[in-house]
């Protein structure tokens, strides 16, 4: 497989008057061809930054980036050919009055020169991949923002891009329309050999659907590797979560004073990172008990959540770059 | 990639969807149009007929005004249309879909003026037949026919003026105060309501700067014979040399802007 993608050192420092962000500080990577490639980190990382370089809408300040073989910046108007794009909040970004299949004959002949027929042909193929052929005749300001958005990923694969960028693809649909999405764009980017880079804060989509991911924190890249890999670095491989996210502060400094619990952090669960979880847990139920708390312990596999909240507050975490 | 071709008659296609969308809407927006022409023969009444028949060689000013508004319309769609577009697409997020697309940007804004030019027409032809009845005793076939070259040079020359404005939108985001101020300029200055003629000198130089004058004192002189502000074959090479500047003005702009827009991203207002 060749390399779809590939970004050299690249910087991308925003100036303003009073301000001066680098969202990008010497970030390199490569996607190969065919890959799906998960583009994780917090928010304000440079995720959105990243893709926008790649989609020829923002110029790196400095560094090298090619997609398909082309050069983002001298290129331009070659890598726009190659590639599909949906931003980061753009459930807003078409023709409100016009129905959903009038907007995307007009993106789809107007802006991507396919012809009228074909085009017909490919909304509805694509309608009917992610189940909305049933209202593709409703005017787009009709539509929820779920929907809207659904939209607005169809067009971004209406052209049948060798190389496709979704910024949050998922982020308003609900549970059932995102796993459909999902499991639709994979099968397509698998039938047509398209890249596929979507960034997402979904642990679950990123999991399911990227072939490899990358971690990007402060502009900087953690970590590429698939998600298995990704898991198994975080150092602490070991969780035990506690049934409630309700502990004193002495019982929390009473478990991290235990020998081989590493950390912990508070969700809907208490989770504890230990070395060895086995043989904690018997110390772990004793001190729940003498504090008078009944709740289930268990033990379970680090999610990719954890894998991520570990690289992201260990920022300074060394590269691994896997081609 | 696309042709300039292909982006028209699909925004064409686009507008025509859209405001035909509201029928009862539609309809009112034509028949506005027939009653502002014949709404112009009252305003003629308070104005002064010797003092226009001394300085443009007609005493016909509700077929004058109306020709002028007819402009305005034009002028407005050609210079702030594709602005206007862009604003929308800016506060949508839609230019992102749009600037990842592979066309020229010049050819799409020029393209988007030409359709929206064409729907303005659509509104504005009543009341220009309005004017043309009006000016019945002077009118002639070669008349109508320089007329409507005159007015086709003229928008085009002002579309490239439009692509410059919007440019300026993808630099500097919100722009509103900039049209204005510009709008108004180009409606003082232009004889679009009082005659040319009447300016003083300065602001005359000023106006021969701007296509609107001439296409404008062009079209009333083939249509209603009024007297024009300079020899008619300078005003012709005067509009073709303007479209020609304004044309290498507004692909240098357009390159520069957007070029200069990706500095700092083109997402948002």
């Amino acid at each position: 497989m060749g390399t779809s993608v590939l970004c050299e050192d690249l910087i991308k420092v925003y100036n303003s008057r009073k301000t001066k962000v680098t969202a990008l500080d010497n970030l390199s990577l490569t996607v190969k061809e065919g890959e799906v490639f998960g583009l994780l980190g917090p928010n304000g990382a440079g995720k959105t930054t990243l893709v926008r370089i790649l989609a020829t809408l923002l110029k790196a300040t400095r560094g090298h980036a090619e997609v398909g073989g082309f050069d983002v910046d001298k290129q331009e108007n070659k890598v726009r050919q190659i590639i599909g794009y949906a931003g980061q909040d753009s459930e807003r970004s078409a023709y409100w009055r016009l129905t959903v299949r009038e907007n995307l004959l007009y993106f789809a002949h107007a802006l991507r020169d396919i012809p009228i027929r074909v085009s017909k042909e490919r909304i509805d193929e694509i309608a009917e991949g992610v189940g909305f052929k049933d209202r593709l005749d409703r005017h787009f300001i009709a539509l929820s923002g779920g929907e809207k958005q659904l939209v607005i990923v169809m067009r971004a694969i209406l052209h049948n891009p060798q190389v496709c960028f979704l910024d949050e693809p998922s982020k308003s649909l609900d549970p059932m329309t995102a796993r459909r999405v999902r499991t639709y764009l994979k099968k397509y980017a698998q039938e047509h050999g398209m890249t596929l880079i979507i960034t997402t804060h979904n642990m679950l989509e990123a999991e399911e659907v990227c072939d490899r991911l990358a971690l990007i924190n402060h502009g900087k890249l953690r970590f590429t590797g698939t998600p298995a890999e990704f898991k198994k670095r975080v150092k602490f491989k070991e969780t035990l979560e506690i049934g409630t996210n309700n502990l004193s502060k002495e019982l929390e400094s009473n478990l991290l004073t235990l020998s081989g619990v590493r950390d912990i952090t508070h969700d809907v669960n208490v989770r504890l990172y230990c070395d060895d979880a086995f043989e904690v847990l018997p110390e772990v139920v004793d001190l729940l008990k003498n504090s008078g708390l009944k709740v289930p312990v268990k033990m379970v596999e680090p999610s990719l959540e954890d894998a991520f909240a570990f690289f992201v507050e260990n920022g300074e975490e060394e590269v691994k770059t896997s081609a | 990639m696309p042709n300039p071709v292909k982006l028209f008659y699909m925004s064409v296609w686009r507008n025509l969807l859209t405001m035909t969308r509201y029928k009862a809407n539609f309809v009112f927006e034509i028949l506005s149009s027939f009653l502002f022409g014949f709404g112009m023969i009252i305003f003629a009444v308070a104005f002064d007929v010797n003092l226009l028949s001394n300085m443009v060689g007609s005493t016909n000013y509700v077929a004058f005004i109306i020709i002028g508004i007819s402009f305005q319309s034009w002028q407005g769609t050609a210079l702030w249309g594709s602005a206007s577009m862009f604003q929308g697409e800016l506060s949508t997020g839609q230019i992102d879909y749009t600037f990842s697309c592979p066309f020229s940007r010049y050819w799409y804004i020029a393209s988007n003026i030409a359709a929206s030019a064409l729907q303005s027409t659509l509104f504005f032809i009543p009341m220009f037949c309005v004017a043309l009845y009006l000016t019945s005793s002077t009118l002639t076939s070669l008349g109508v026919f320089l007329g409507l070259i005159a007015t086709l040079l003229t928008v085009a020359v002002m579309a490239q003026l439009g692509a410059v404005f919007a440019s300026l939108v993808l630099k500097y985001r919100q722009t509103t105060a900039i049209f204005s101020f510009f709008n108004f300029a180009f409606q003082m200055l232009t004889g679009m309501f009082v005659p040319f003629q009447l300016l003083p000198t300065l602001l005359q130089i000023v106006g021969y700067c701007l296509p609107i004058t001439f296409g404008m004192d062009l079209v009333r002189h083939h249509v209603m014979g009024t007297l024009p502000i300079m020899s008619v074959t300078y005003e012709w090479i005067g509009l073709v040399l303007q479209l020609i500047v304004y044309t290498i003005i507004a692909k240098m702009a357009v390159m520069y802007l957007e070029k200069s827009a990706k500095e700092e991203g083109l997402h948002y207002l």
